[in-house]
């Protein structure tokens, strides 16, 4: 069943660079796909326009039969509970603690005044403390988030992404800081926790191998535009050099 | 470039740096003339001066401590009310007023209009704008604060709201929250560090106001030594210089401790 389509869509920014130009692609339930581009494909402008922190220029995304696109604010926030997004620079609230930080994955389900007062359920809370267990950090729960390293803020992050129970989890570029340990600490963190709650997944990669490795999809971006969208086996060297190669003639010249 | 316009840019660059200095000696000697300033003035008044200080001013009247209490008091109130009320008046028109934060562009430039006019308007010109109507006393003094203390901490405030990472706010809001959690759950806890410590630092400047305050009738020990001088009574008024003295190095003190333990 398909979760995800985007429909022709298309960014420019104010400053004139056309990030997004025509974007076809469905996201089936449970899919986890890899997004592979040299940098300044557009990449983060795709995962970022699909919950709106970036606003498409034209097209569509339909998410569960809404058009992110055109739903009103009211809408907009029920759809982010159920695509929940993992950053690169982590984006913890650095001043607060590792549980809360998980905890604020609830925030698009609680009432307002709860949230003024930073009151969570106990249900909440055990949830939270059985998250962070699956991501080996529930000794750490009370630490503040700032005394964390880069990859377990990136556990705190996916903790916090599963804590909305979303049926997508856009990941942008969630191991790009990491040394190469840590990376595939999170990888495995996230592929299995995506299975097992069947979650799609919208990873964006810089490694190739590392999309190989996990991905049940690749699509290849460059210049805004997909010249690749199959399975990890039909990505030869060829289509690896040919979705690099722009930015490789850039290189050169 | 060549070597001959290397040579022509630094004679420039020094004719310039010669043309500033003369520019600000000019300056400085025609204000001096203007005010009608003189070294031998300065001298003969310094003399006098430290005749002024010796003979009247010391010693200071210990026996009128006592009364100083109530007024030393008056002048903590004051500065204290006015800090509290001005940082939490401040600290909701600042989320208006920051760029990060503010609902409407338009409502953000009219509220950095509206609290440059209370930060820029003195606090003397406040107090003697405020007793017309209010009449003398502690009141006028703690309402003028206030209003300076509004201006100075909306504008600090708006700033530490506009440096804080947006990256953080972004994953708040990435999880559906609205407008209101994302304030408290992603802005607060970014911005109470600047929240303390600008509003401690006020505490400070209030001190040091409320006594110059006092002394167009906003009470406290201000109004205490203006009313001392007029009576020529100036064991009190060193009295009391001393204890301003006294309240503004324990403010200080105070507020450094706090600002290291909480921040």
């Amino acid at each position: 069943m398909t979760l995800l389509q985007i429909n022709n869509l298309s960014k420019t920014y104010p400053d004139g660079t056309s990030a997004l130009k025509g974007i076809n692609l469905s996201i089936e339930k449970g899919e986890f796909v890899a997004v592979i581009g040299p940098s300044g494909a557009g990449k983060s402008t795709l995962l970022r326009s699909i919950n709106r922190l970036v606003d498409p220029t034209n097209g569509e995304i339909l998410f569960n039969n809404h058009n992110m696109v055109t739903v009103k604010s009211s809408q907009l926030r029920k759809q982010r509970r159920n695509m929940a997004m993992i950053f690169q620079g982590y984006n913890l609230i650095e001043r607060t603690s590792v549980l809360n930080n998980v905890l604020h994955g609830r925030l698009g389900y609680m009432n307002t005044f709860s949230t003024l007062l930073s009151v969570f359920s106990g249900k909440d809370k055990e949830a939270a403390r059985q998250l962070l267990q699956r991501v080996g950090l529930e000794s750490q729960m009370y630490k503040r988030a700032d005394e964390l390293s880069g990859g377990q803020k990136q556990r705190v992050g996916i903790a916090r992404a599963i804590m909305q129970e979303p049926e997508l989890i856009l990941a942008d570029e969630p191991i790009a800081s990491l040394d190469p340990l840590s990376s595939e600490l999170i990888m495995n963190h996230l592929y299995t926790i995506c299975k097992e709650e069947e979650i799609a997944c919208l990873c964006n990669l810089h490694q190739v191998d590392v999309a190989k490795k996990y991905a049940t999809r690749i699509i290849g971006i460059n210049g805004g535009q997909k010249v690749f969208d199959g399975s990890p086996a039909e990505l030869t060297e060829d289509i690896i050099a040919e979705i690099y190669q722009s930015s490789k003639k850039v290189l050169v010249s | 470039m060549n070597a001959v316009d290397v040579q022509k840019a630094r004679k420039i660059k020094k004719l310039q740096t010669w043309l500033i200095v003369l520019g600000i000696v000019v300056i400085t000697i025609w204000s001096g003339i203007e005010t009608d300033f003189s070294f031998e003035s300065l001298i003969f008044g310094s003399r006098e001066a430290a005749t002024f200080v010796f003979t009247d001013l010391l010693p200071p009247d210990f026996t009128v401590i006592t009364g100083l209490i109530k007024p030393a008091l008056d002048t903590i109130y004051m500065s204290f009310v006015a800090m509290v009320i001005g940082a939490v008046i401040a600290a909701f028109l600042s989320v208006f007023t920051a760029a990060t934060t503010s609902p409407h562009p338009a409502l953000q430039v009219f509220m950095r209009a509206y609290s440059s006019l209370f930060r820029n308007i003195p606090v003397l010109i406040w107090t003697i704008l405020l007793t017309a109507s209010f009449g003398l006393g502690a009141l006028v003094g703690t309402l003028s604060l206030i209003m300076v203390s509004v201006g100075v901490l909306t504008r600090a405030f708006a700033e530490v709201l506009e440096e804080i990472d947006e990256g953080q706010v972004e994953a708040i809001r990435a999880t559906g929250a609205n407008y209101f959690k994302v304030l408290a759950q992603g802005v607060l806890p970014q911005f109470s560090p600047g929240f303390f410590g600008w509003s401690l630092y006020m505490l400070e400047i209030n001190v040091r106001a409320s006594t110059i305050i006092g002394m167009v009738g906003g009470g406290g020990l201000g109004f205490v030594i203006q009313s001392n001088i007029k009576l020529f009574q100036y064991g009190q008024v060193s009295m009391a210089i001393i204890l301003v003295l006294v309240i503004v190095l324990l403010t200080e003190w105070l507020t450094n401790q706090i600002r290291e333990r909480i921040i």
